[in-house]
C-alpha cells in the first residue's frame, strides 16, 4: 500500500510537488500574519513591563510612551524639575528616575539616567558594573560597544545628529544583560551628565565649584531634594502599590504635567490601530479561503487524474477500504507535508521579519506557536481529512468501465 | 464453480439506434468453458463488462450461481467481482511504477490476502507463462510480456469464474498455447467457469462451447447440447 502511494507520488512528482507547495504558501501566509500580530502585541507590552508609570509634560500621551518606552527619536516638551523632588519625596512612590534624550551615538539613543532605574529595569550586568562618575557609561545588550570604548555623544536624536559635542567622551564601563526592549540599543549615561553637557542645572547646590560644564572625575550625586533642577522630558515612577500607581497618576493628571500607564496607552493605541489590525485579520482569513480553495482544486486534481486507476483497483478486486485508503492517504500525505512545510515557512517568515524588527528598534517581537495553534492545525487536518474523503467515497457512485475509460 | 445465466440482456448506448448488445438468453454450467468470438465492434467486450458486473445493463438480468449481479449496486458489484472473478481486460491495466510481480500481487496485497504462499505462487505463475524478469517495471514489458502479467494476475487467487478478453492478441504461437494451456488446466483443475473472448481459432478450438456475435446478438452457438 505504501509502496502503491510512493511509486504514484513518483510518476506524479511534479504534480505532487505543486500540490504541497500550493498548500505550503497559503498555510504561511495565515501562520505568518497571525505570528506577526500576536509577536507584535506580546514584545510591545513586555517592552514596557518595567514602566509602571511616567510622568512628562502636558502633552501626547502616546509620544511619551513612544519616546520613554520605545526611544523614538521625538523632542519633547519638558516639565519641571522641582516634579523629580516631588515625587521622590511623595511617600507612595518607590522610587523615581529622571529619563533624558538628546543625544545619540551613531544612531544609538544616548539616555541620561540614574543608577536606581538601571539597577530596577534591567536585568543585571553581563559584564563590567554601574556607572560612577561623569564620564562613564552603561551600554545596552543590543549595541555595538564593548567594556573600555569610549564614546563622543552627538547633539540630537538618534538619526539627527548635528554636532558633535567636544571634548566630552564617556568611557563604557558595563553592558547589561538583554532585556528584549528598545533600551538594548541604548547607552546610558548619568542624567547629571547631560544636564551638564548641556548647561543645564548652573545652580546645583552640590557641584558649586564647578558649574561650567561637564567633567569627567565628578561624582555621581542622584539625591536633589535641596537641588534646582532643569527640565526634564520625562520621569518614570514606580509606585508603591496600585492604589498608589492610580492616585499618583490622578495627582499628576493636569498641565503642566501628565501622568500615563504605558500599558493603558499601547492598548489604547492597538485600538486605534484598530483598521490596521482589521486589515490583517482579513488578510489572515483570505489566507484561510485561500487555504480551503487549495485544497478542493489539490482533491479534485488528485482524483482527476487518477480516476482510472481507481477504476483499474476496483477491477481488479481491490476492497473499498483499501482503495478508499490509498486516496485518501495519499491526499492527506500530500496535504499534511503542505501543512508542515507551511507552519515551518510562516515561522520563518515571521522570525526573519521580527529580526527585522529588532534590529531597527530593539524590540524583540516573542515569534512562537501557542497550545491553542495545536487547535488550528487539527481543525486544518480535520477539514482536510473531510474533503479528501468526498473523492474517495464519490469513487463509488460510477460504474467501473466508466472510471476506466477516463 | 458458479453458473451462469443471461436472461434478455440488453445494453443501449446513447447515439446508437441498435443496441449494441441484445442477448435473449445464453446459460453456461458451473465449471463450464465458454469461448465468444465476433467482429471488432460486435459487443464481446461489452458483454465481458456484463457478465463481470463492471457496468449494468439497460435492461434483463445476468446472475452467477443464483446471483443477480445486475441488479446489484455498484460497492456489491465490485465485492462480488473480487470474491469470484479473476479478470484480464483487453487493455490490461496494469499499474505503472510498479514490477511485474508487485502487479500481480496488488490485489491480493489490498485485500491483506498475500501470504508467503500467495507469493511464491505469483513466482511460479510468472514463470509458467514465460516472464523471466519478475522484478521487470511493468511499464517497459513489451504488450506480450503485459499480457501475460495480466493473466497471471487474474489467476493468483484462484477464483470460481475466469473471465479473460482476448488473452493471447498480443503473444506469438507458443506463447499463446502457454497462455492458453495455462488458463483452461488452471479452469479445469479449480473447476472453475471460464469465459474467453477471442479471435484466436487455435484458443476458440479448446473451448467447448463456443458462441459468436453479430452486432450484439448471438449468431451461432455451437456446443451448446454436450
Ligand atoms: N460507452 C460507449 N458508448 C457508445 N458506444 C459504445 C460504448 N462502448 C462500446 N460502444 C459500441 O458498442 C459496440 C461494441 O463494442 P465492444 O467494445 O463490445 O466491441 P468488441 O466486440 O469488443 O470489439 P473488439 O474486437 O474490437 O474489441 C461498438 O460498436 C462500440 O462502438
Ligand atoms: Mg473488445
Amino acid at each position: 500500500m505504501i509502496r502503491f502511494i510512493l511509486s504514484d507520488l513518483r510518476r506524479m512528482w511534479a504534480g505532487a510537488l505543486v500540490v504541497v507547495l500550493l498548500v505550503a504558501l497559503a498555510v504561511a501566509l495565515g501562520v505568518a500574519v497571525t505570528l506577526q500580530e500576536r509577536g507584535l502585541r506580546l514584545g510591545s507590552a513586555r517592552a514596557a513591563d518595567k514602566f509602571d508609570l511616567i510622568v512628562g509634560a502636558a502633552g501626547g500621551p502616546t509620544q511619551l510612551v513612544l519616546s520613554s518606552v520605545f526611544l523614538q527619536a521625538a523632542p519633547l516638551p519638558l516639565l519641571p524639575g522641582e516634579t523629580l523632588q516631588k515625587l521622590s519625596s511623595d511617600p507612595r512612590v518607590k522610587w523615581a528616575a529622571p529619563i533624558g534624550f538628546g543625544d545619540s551615538v551613531r544612531d544609538q539613543p544616548v539616555v541620561g539616567t540614574t543608577t536606581t532605574l538601571i539597577a530596577e529595569t534591567a536585568k543585571g550586568f553581563a559584564d563590567g558594573r554601574m556607572f560612577a562618575q561623569e564620564d562613564e557609561a552603561v551600554a545596552g545588550a543590543a549595541t555595538d560597544l564593548a567594556i573600555g570604548a569610549t564614546v563622543v555623544p552627538m547633539h540630537g536624536l538618534a538619526g539627527e545628529s548635528t554636532h558633535q559635542h567636544a571634548d566630552v567622551r564617556y568611557r563604557i564601563v558595563g553592558k547589561l544583560k538583554p532585556t528584549s526592549t528598545a533600551w538594548d540599543r541604548a547607552i546610558l549615561v548619568p542624567i547629571q551628565a547631560v544636564w551638564h553637557i548641556h548647561g543645564l542645572g548652573e545652580h546645583d547646590a552640590h557641584d558649586e565649584h564647578d558649574h561650567h560644564g561637564f567633567d569627567a572625575d565628578a561624582a555621581l550625586h542622584e539625591d536633589w531634594s535641596d537641588a534646582e533642577l532643569p527640565g526634564l522630558p520625562a520621569i518614570l515612577v514606580k509606585p508603591k502599590t496600585i492604589a498608589d500607581a492610580y492616585k499618583l497618576r490622578q495627582d499628576y493628571r493636569a498641565a503642566p504635567t501628565q501622568a500615563v500607564f504605558p500599558a493603558e496607552v499601547l492598548t489604547a493605541l492597538y485600538a486605534t490601530m484598530g483598521d490596521a489590525r482589521a486589515v490583517l485579520a482579513a488578510i489572515a482569513i483570505g489566507a484561510q479561503v485561500l487555504v480551503a480553495a487549495a485544497l478542493i482544486l489539490v482533491t479534485v486534481v488528485h482524483v482527476g487524474q487518477r480516476r482510472r486507476q481507481i477504476g483499474a483497483l476496483r477491477a481488479f478486486g481491490a476492497p473499498r477500504g483499501a482503495v478508499f485508503a490509498l486516496v485518501w492517504g495519499e491526499l492527506m500525505a500530500l496535504i499534511g507535508a503542505g501543512v508542515a512545510l507551511g507552519y515551518a515557512l510562516g515561522w520563518g517568515v515571521s522570525a526573519a521579519l521580527g529580526a527585522g524588527f529588532t534590529a531597527k528598534n530593539g524590540v524583540v517581537l516573542p515569534v512562537g506557536f501557542v497550545p491553542e495553534d495545536g487547535i488550528g492545525v487539527l481543525a486544518l487536518l480535520g477539514f482536510a481529512a473531510l474533503l479528501a474523503a468526498v473523492p474517495a467515497w464519490r469513487a463509488y457512485a460510477e460504474p467501473t468501465v466508466d472510471a476506466l475509460r477516463a | 464453480m458458479l453458473a451462469l445465466s443471461v436472461a434478455d440482456l440488453s445494453v443501449a448506448y446513447p447515439g446508437l439506434a441498435e443496441p449494441a448488445l441484445d442477448v435473449a438468453a445464453l446459460d453456461l454450467g458451473a465449471g463450464g468453458c465458454l469461448a465468444v468470438t465476433g467482429a471488432s465492434g460486435s459487443g464481446k467486450s461489452t458483454l465481458v463488462n456484463m457478465l463481470t458486473g463492471l457496468a449494468r445493463p439497460s435492461g434483463g438480468r445476468v446472475a452467477w450461481g443464483g446471483v443477480e449481479i445486475s441488479a446489484l449496486g455498484e460497492a456489491a458489484r465490485d465485492r462480488w467481482r473480487a470474491a469470484n472473478v479473476g479478470l484480464v481486460m483487453q487493455d490490461f491495466h496494469l499499474f505503472p511504477g510498479l514490477s511485474a510481480v508487485e502487479n500481480v500481487l496488488l490485489p491480493a496485497r489490498l485485500a491483506r490476502a498475500a501470504s508467503v504462499a500467495v507469493r511464491t505462487r505469483a513466482h511460479e505463475l510468472l514463470a509458467e507463462v514465460g516472464l523471466s524478469r519478475p522484478e521487470q517495471p511493468v511499464e517497459t514489458l513489451s504488450r506480450g510480456e503485459m499480457q501475460r502479467v495480466a493473466v497471471a494476475r487474474a489467476v493468483l487467487r484462484e477464483p470460481g469464474v475466469i473471465v479473460a478478453d482476448e488473452p493471447t492478441a498480443s503473444l506469438d504461437a507458443a506463447s499463446g498455447a502457454a497462455v492458453a494451456d495455462l488458463l483452461l488446466s488452471l479452469a479445469a483443475r479449480l473447476g472453475s467457469t471460464l469465459v474467453l473472448v477471442s479471435h484466436d481459432p487455435r484458443l476458440i478450438g479448446r473451448a467447448s462451447r463456443r458462441v459468436t456475435l453479430a452486432g450484439g446478438r448471438i449468431v451461432s452457438d455451437e456446443g451448446a447440447a454436450r
